[in-house]
This record gives structure tokens, sequence and C-alpha cells, in this order.
């Protein structure tokens, strides 16, 4: 790698993670380290998976970028400022592993809402949650209230929402784990045509290897106890991806060197 | 067929009807029995085909009114204090909740006395109200309105404390201001429990002030109730309003529930989802 691009790559951090540790108190009062020492950049426009099995502190992790949760030593700086500032800003988009929908507002007025709080006109908030509706495919739902939906459609809602603030960074918490196999395939193509349309960074918690390889530009892959950064995998399946690029051997290669990276005993 | 049958089977009019036929029948049996032995039935448990007609009976009672103009003109009185009672109280009831879930310490000074103030037996608390106010038309607000607040109030910090963390999570990523967070997800988060709270309230509220009422000779279903119980007019009296107040407490707790209908539409979708699950 040559000085040049090297200038390009820092110029172009979107999320600079720096040392990052966190340490909890357990219920006998002894710290526990949740994150060790985590160390690396997410670039502008990335697709980056958080992987690892439970306890790993990926949730944690995340939660740091969101300012959520303070670090106990290091810091998180999201384009050059501190994550409350680009909170402020309004510029983070979250999604859960629960859907979180406000049951009494219609699926419309549910991906209205932050445009509400973001002080949007009436005609604006309107149109942009059609866009939003019709980009997830729920055009038809607009009027009904979640708890009509299924649970793949809640998920949709959800990051229809998210997307609708136009947000620089998209934080999403497992946010397909709670649902069948062919509601998430499809749901996979989903996010990467959004993702690809939108050009926004997003930061993807699993704990399933498939997905993040499936879905991610690179997969940072978390080791536990204590939570820390294993190894970073490229994974450098084309774009756009298709279903059927999970049966090709390089799709298997990239699975089992994800899955070989994890420390701390087998999986 | 079979569909039918499931649908009357599951279906909650029947239920009802069961229960009040079979009240009837055995109010009936006793009633027999006590006719049979006891010299002034009606005093004890008249036929249900007694009261009934009595309500229907023009021959005056009292003051050249028969038992239904009685009982109507009487309600007045008294289910409009209640219900001016149970405005204010609910009034109270919703801000002191938000109070208390706005400031902890509020909540602190709050909560346990809130509790006291519920231990008081009204017919307690009555008469040392009266003796303040010397007015029982501002007695039976008063008392009412202490009825209903203490429901509505811990009904609806109950709701205001039901919203699940992810939710704040929510609105925090969205940098939401504090006055924002309570009109657009805590107040509407606990509207179902606030009408929870008010279906408990209004029957109370109307028990409150016919109790009120028998402190005082001045008028008020109350008033009436004790009046015929000391045979200063027919018996019957009593009775209808017995029934008269049980059906406006039930109806009180319905028109509740039909307020909330009206005003939330998830209300609406939720028996709509339910109907069509039972249909399937």
């Amino acid at each position: 790698m040559n000085l040049n691009s090297e200038a390009i790559k820092k110029n172009d951090v979107e999320i600079a993670i720096n040392n990052v540790s966190v340490v909890f108190k357990d219920n006998q009062g002894n710290d526990v380290k949740a994150l060790d020492n985590i160390d690396f950049d997410i670039h502008k426009g990335e697709f980056i998976s958080l992987l690892g099995p439970s306890g790993c502190g990926k949730t944690t992790l995340l939660r740091t970028i969101a300012d959520l949760l303070e670090p106990t030593s290091g810091n998180v700086r999201v384009s050059n400022m501190t994550p409350k500032e680009i909170r402020l800003m309004q510029k983070f988009g979250i999604v859960f592993q629960n859907p979180v929908l406000f049951e009494w507002r219609t699926v419309k007025k549910n991906i209205e809402l932050p445009l509400e709080i973001m002080g949007y006109s009436k005609k604006d908030r309107s149109d942009r949650a059609d866009e939003m509706l019709e980009m997830v495919g729920l055009t038809k739902f607009a009027d009904h209230y979640p708890q009509q939906l299924s649970g793949g459609m809640q998920q949709r809602v959800g990051i229809a929402r998210a997307f609708g603030i136009r947000p620089e960074i998209l934080l999403m918490d497992e946010p397909f784990s709670a649902l069948d196999e062919f509601t998430k395939e499809k749901l996979h193509l989903d996010l990467l045509k959004i993702w690809e349309k939108t050009n926004k960074t997003i930061v993807f918690v699993t704990h399933n290897i498939q997905e993040a390889v499936f879905l991610s530009t690179r997969i940072c892959v978390l080791s536990p106890h204590p939570g820390r950064l294993s190894a970073v995998v490229d994974a450098d399946l084309p774009y756009p991806r298709t279903i059927d690029m999970r049966d090709t051997p390089h799709f298997g290669e990239l699975v089992s060197k994800v899955r070989n990276s994890f420390e701390g005993g087998s999986l | 067929m079979m569909k039918t049958i499931t649908k009357i089977k599951n279906s909650k009019a029947l239920v009802t009807l069961v229960w009040v036929l079979g009240i009837l029948v055995i109010w009936e049996i006793f009633a027999f029995i006590i006719q049979a032995t006891k010299r002034t039935p009606e005093n004890i448990m008249p036929h249900v085909w007694q009261i009934f007609y009595s309500f229907i009976d023009p021959k005056p009672v009292s003051n050249g009114m028969s038992c239904l103009q009685v009982v109507l003109f009487n309600a007045g009185q008294t289910l409009s204090r209640a219900g001016q009672g149970f405005m204010i109280g609910t009034l109270i009831g919703f801000a002191l909740a938000i109070l208390m879930k706005l400031s902890h310490i509020i909540e602190k000074i709050a909560a346990p006395y809130l509790m006291l103030i519920q231990l008081i037996p009204i017919l307690g608390m009555a008469p040392i109200i009266l003796a303040m106010t010397h007015d029982i038309g501002s007695s039976r607000i008063i008392i009412a309105a202490i009825l209903t607040f203490y429901p509505v109030a811990t009904n609806t910090l109950a709701g205001l404390n039901s919203v699940e963390k992810q939710k704040y999570e929510l609105m925090y990523s969205y940098a939401a201001k504090k006055s924002t967070v309570y009109f657009k997800m805590l107040i509407p988060s606990c509207i179902p429990y606030f009408f929870t709270g008010l279906k408990i309230a209004a029957p109370m509220a109307i028990t409150a002030s016919i109790l009120v009422d028998t402190l005082q000779g001045d008028g008020g279903l109350g008033c009436m109730l004790s009046q015929s119980l000391k045979h200063a007019m027919s018996i019957y009296v009593f009775w209808d309003i017995v029934v008269f107040s049980a059906v406006i407490g039930v109806l009180s707790c319905s028109l509740m529930g039909w307020i909330e209908n009206a005003v939330s539409p998830l209300k609406r979708i939720e028996r709509k989802t339910k109907k069509k699950k039972e249909a399937a």
C-alpha cells in the first residue's frame, strides 16, 4: 500500500474506534470486561458486520457508537466528532432486534415519527414516508397498525423508519435474528438494495456467520471473555449480491475463514 | 351448523345470559321460600316481577310521585355530582401520575400517602368532609373525586412505567426533547391504562355519591334509599334504587369503554382482529 491510498483511506474514515474498553460490574460487584481495547476504523459507505457469539460485546460496541453507552476508556469518533454530537445532529438511524414500533400509530405514521421530531413539514413527512414505504414494499399497508402485520413486515417498517431520516450512519442490532429463514433471505436482499442505492455506512451486529458474509464488505470477528477483536475479514464477494452466491466455493471459504478466526475455544 | 354452535358457545353474550338467568332463578327460589315463611316478604326479598312492576306502577308513593319518578328525580342530583367529582378526580389523578413520572421525589413523597387516603373508610371520611363544607352537594363531589383519583393515578402511572427501554433509546437516538418524549411516546402509551383506571373509578364515584346522600335528608338516591328502608315511603323505592344504581354502575363502566373505543383507533383494530380470529 502506498502513501497516497493510505491518505485517502484516512480521509474516508467515518467511525474511528480508538482503544475502546468497557467494564461492567456484575452482581457480586466484580469487574467484568465486556470490551477489551477495541481499535479499528470504519470507512464511509462500508457495510460492516460485528460478528460473534453472545457475550463477545458486539452489541456493547454498537451502543458506544450510538452514544447509548460511554466507554470506560478509549473513545469513539464519528466524522471527527463525538457520538453525542452526531446523535444531537440526528444523523444516526437505529434498528433493534425488535421492531420497536408505536402501536397506536399506523405504519405510515410510525415512519413519520422521527421526521415529526426533526420538524419536517407535514407534506415533506408524508412524501418521505410514501417513498420509504415503496422502498420496503409496504405501500399497501400504509394505514395498517403494526399488530396487523407479520414480524417480517414489522421489521421492514422499522428499517423504513430508520432510512427515512436519511441517516449518515445506520446502526443495526441483530435486526433479523427473530425472523424465519425465508423472510430473512428476502430482507437481506432488500437491505442490500437499499444500501447500494443510498450509499450509507451500515454497522450490523449479528451472531450468524452466513448472514455476515453475505451482507458485509468487512466482518469484525469478536471473541468473548473478554470481548476482543480477533480478526477483520474482507468479504470480497462482488456486488450486487445474489442468493446463489451462497452456494459458491468462495462463499464457503469465507465462512470457514471467519469461523477459524474466533478465539477461545470452538463454537 | 357446527360453526354457528361454536360461535354461540364462544360468545360473551351467552355467558352473560347464563349468569343473569342463574341469578334470577336463585333469587326466585329464595323469594318463594321467604314468601311462604315471613310476614312482610317484600321487605326481605320481593319477587323479581314485583320489583319490575313497581317501576311502571303509576301509584304515587311520596309527594304525589310514583316510584320511578322518585328514583329519576333524585338520581339527577346524585349522578350529576358524582359525574363532576369523577371528572375532577380524573384530572387530578392524571396530573398526579404525570408529576410522579416527571419527578422521583414527588413519587417517593406521594405514593405511600395516596395509599393511606385510600385506606380511610369512605363512611368515616364523608361526615368530616360534610362538617367542613356544610354542603351535601360539594361533599358528594369531593368524596367522588377522592375515590376517583386514586385508581386513575395508579393505573396511569403503571401505564407510563410500562414503556419498554428500547422505545426510550429510539427517542434518545432522535435527540428528542423531554416534552416530545412525553407527548409522542409516554402519554399515548398510558391511554389504555388510564381507561382501565376510569372503568374502575366510574362505579366507585357513583357509589360514593349515593353513600354521601344518606348523611342528610336533602334528597338524592341515598337519602331516598334510607327513608324507604325506614318505611317513610314504599319499600319498593329501595328495591328500585338498588336495581337502578346497579344498572347505572355497569353502564358507567361501559360508557368508559365506549369512549375509549371512540378515541383510540387501536382498540377498534384489536377488536377487528379478534373477531377475525374467532371467525376463522
